[in-house]
């Protein structure tokens, strides 16, 4: 087990939360991309910590820290949706373009 | 005393300005209490100034040798420009006349004027002219005069467009202003073309010089016909004469003024000019060929014309064109004289019907008549109008004829034919007029036309004892051909010719035998004739048409390619503005995308060296794989 692997499975993850993120048209989809992307990052942190800082840890304490944030963002972004939804009747994606030309 | 005035006789364009701007304070709340009249008045007076300073200081110059006074105008960057004024009798009495003319001329139009409200700008006009013409005579540099030709060109336009709420006054005032402005445009580029070969502007330096010069003859002859060139538009030689025959649209004074002096302000830059036009022959013939189709035609032009002020001013153009052949000639003492026995003449001429047109019905002479009876004063004007325009001795202009013929006649005999065919077609058109105008029945239209009142009257008369005392004036100065040298079969063929003009002209027009109203032998010599050779139609098809065309063309290569092409920048950034905007799709997962491009593209850019050298090692690992 290599270094290298993990961040490329962490970057291939990355990249299907990016593409989850600009793909769906579900606002809830939209969110879970992000998740799946800070995911993504947790991994990084946690490659980082474990191959080049076994001592310190100090990726381990941001993973935590990132976990933490993903929790309170969903919340929010939930929150949003939800607010949209009541506004709108809708979490299509595409029927939130209300600032175009 | 008389040399106190002499020497301040630089004065004198400033008296006539005083009284230009005098006049401008009588805007109408002024002219609503005292009437228009007081402007008038004042000009008048300042004109006397002149007239009396000019003839006070002629005793202190006569006799004397010209000398020069010189103001510095202008010095920069090595160019010093001063305004030299040369004080000498032909100026001073030049003065005398101008002033005199316009003083004449001024009273002339207290009568006038009468019921007219453009008093104050009428005299100012006038007193700029006045200041124009004595500035003229007095500077002696090229350039000051052409910068003073140019102002009366500008004054001829105002003065021309007087009444300026009849359409033809219009036209006639802008056909002056253009015709003159060809000359001058010509002139321009002669005067600023001479000086680097000359050195000198001054009419006194450029004679000395053109005694040593050595120039290019093609670059002299350009010179010398763009400088004749000037002179043709002002003194209206063919193919520049339209102007003055419209500008018979203007008043009466001015008209006096314009034919007698105005006219002679090209002459008179002309004969300043001779030395320099002498360095080239073919220049000189140039102006011998203009100077004598214009006599020519402008005498044989006037024969046809009704109206009865435009009979007199194709004469103009003719005796202008005498003076243009004197001058080509070498005899600007002759060019000198008929300027001024011309201007006494054709200014009494144009007196005498200035009071017919007043107070007559009509200006068309088949429509007048009789009027010998109603106003003498005005009909002896005309007889010695004429008498003193053609060469009839004793009067004024046979003497400077004669002076000119008895020089032509062994050089050039043909030009001495000119003249007399000249002189013998004046005589009949002047003829034709007096018998058309004073004499037969009274017509419907000219029975109740009598003499008119003193203002007018009075110079008429003034005048007309100058006319018939010029040739004293002339023996006095000294300046009339002496007796024993004169050729006396040529003096005896002028006298004759004129005799011959005037009493065929009276056989035809007042004989029983020819029937009324007399036309030409042949139709198309008539129309011909009458229709000024049919150069306006000519000028239409030619001139204004071209200019017309190659305005639209510019005109429409302005409008559609020109500003098509600005045009097309606006439109093609508002087509960008217009596409580009369906960019903003307004859907946040778009942004999230372009931002996201944008972030990659940019760290790719930023990478760019790692990368390619990444690449390279990749590329090295691999090929050292493959050998090994």
């Amino acid at each position: 087990m290599q270094l290298q692997y993990f961040l490329i499975l962490a970057a291939a993850l990355f990249c299907i939360g990016i593409y989850g993120l600009i793909n769906s048209r579900n606002a809830v989809r939209v969110l879970m991309s992000v998740e799946l992307m800070l995911n993504a990052v947790n991994l990084n942190l946690m490659a980082f910590s474990s191959y080049l800082d076994p001592q310190s840890v100090k990726g381990q304490v941001f993973t935590v820290f990132v976990i933490a944030i993903a929790a309170a963002e969903a919340a929010v972004g939930l929150a949003i949706v939800l607010a949209i939804y009541r506004n709108r009747d809708t979490v299509d994606m595409e029927q939130f373009n209300l600032l175009k030309w | 005393m008389a040399s106190l005035f002499l020497h301040n006789i630089w004065l004198v364009p400033f008296y006539s300005l005083i009284g230009a701007a005098l006049s401008v304070i009588w805007f109408p709340s002024i002219t609503r209490r005292t009437g228009p009249r007081p402007a008038g008045y004042i000009n008048a007076f300042m004109t006397l100034l002149t007239f009396v300073h000019a003839v006070l200081a002629l005793p202190a110059v006569w006799g004397q040798l010209p000398y020069e006074v010189s103001f510095q105008w202008l010095d920069v960057a090595g160019l010093s420009l001063s305004i030299p004024v040369n004080i000498s009798v032909v100026t001073v009495s030049a003065i005398a006349l101008i002033s005199g003319m316009n003083l004449l001329a001024q009273v002339f139009a207290f009568g006038y004027l009468e019921m007219d409200w453009g008093w104050a700008r009428f005299f100012s006009l006038l007193a700029i002219f006045e200041a124009g013409m004595t500035a003229l005579v007095l500077c002696d540099s090229l350039f000051f005069s052409y910068m003073i030709l140019e102002i009366l060109t500008l004054g001829t336009y105002l003065l021309v467009g007087f009444w300026f709420n009849q359409p033809l006054v219009v036209t006639g005032a802008r056909d002056a202003f253009l015709t003159k402005r060809v000359g001058d445009l010509f002139l321009l580029m002669a005067v600023v073309a001479l000086y680097p070969l000359a050195g000198t502007w001054d009419f006194s330096e450029l004679a000395e010089w053109t005694k040593t010069a050595q120039v290019d003859p093609t670059v002299i002859t350009l010179i010398a016909l763009g400088l004749i060139a000037g002179p043709m538009g002002k003194c209206a030689q063919f193919p520049l004469h339209l102007w003055l025959d419209e500008a018979m649209e203007g008043p009466i004074p001015s008209t006096i003024l314009r034919n007698s002096v105005v006219v002679a302000t090209g002459a008179w830059v002309l004969v300043k000019l001779q030395p320099v036009l002498a360095l080239s022959p073919v220049a000189l013939s140039f102006a011998t060929w203009i100077g004598s189709v214009t006599a020519v035609g402008g005498s044989l032009i006037a024969l046809a014309q009704i109206d009865i002020k435009r009979t007199l001013s194709y004469l103009v153009s003719a005796y202008m064109g005498i003076v243009f052949i004197a001058v080509s000639t070498g005899f600007t003492k002759a060019a000198l004289l008929l300027v001024l026995t011309h201007a006494v003449a054709i200014a009494l001429l144009v007196m005498s019907i200035g009071g017919i047109i007043w107070n007559s019905i009509t200006q068309d002479v088949t429509q007048l008549g009789g009027l010998w009876s109603r106003r003498p004063i005005s009909g002896l004007a005309f007889i010695f109008g004429t008498l003193g325009l053609i060469a009839f001795p004793p009067f004024g202009s046979f003497w400077a004829i004669q002076e000119l013929a008895d020089g032509l006649q062994d050089t050039q005999p043909w030009l001495v034919g000119v003249l007399l065919l000249v002189n013998a077609l004046t005589a009949f058109g002047l003829t034709r007029v007096f018998c058309l105008v004073f004499c037969g029945e009274a017509k419907q239209m000219s029975q109740r036309s009598p003499e008119v009142h003193w203002p007018m009257m009075l110079p008429m008369t003034v005048l007309l004892g100058f006319t018939l005392h010029v040739p004293l004036v002339l023996q006095a100065s000294s300046l009339l051909p002496s007796w024993a040298e004169m050729s006396k079969d040529i003096a005896l063929l002028f006298t004759w010719s004129s005799i011959f003009g005037c009493s065929l002209s009276a056989i035809v027009y007042l004989g029983k035998t020819i029937p009324k109203p007399v036309h030409f032998p042949s139709k198309v010599l008539q129309d011909l004739v009458a229709y000024d050779f049919y150069t306006p139609k000519l000028y239409r098809s030619s001139v204004v048409v071209t200019v017309d065309l190659i305005s639209r063309l510019t005109s429409w290569f302005d409008k559609y390619f020109v500003d098509g092409i600005v045009n097309l920048f606006g439109l093609a950034t508002i087509f960008g503005g217009q596409s580009l905007r369906y960019s903003t799709s307004g859907q946040s997962q778009f942004y999230a995308l372009t931002i996201l491009l944008g972030i990659t593209m940019l760290g790719l850019f930023l990478c760019f060296p790692f990368l390619s050298h990444m690449a390279l090692v990749v590329t090295a690992s691999l090929l050292q794989q493959s050998v090994g």
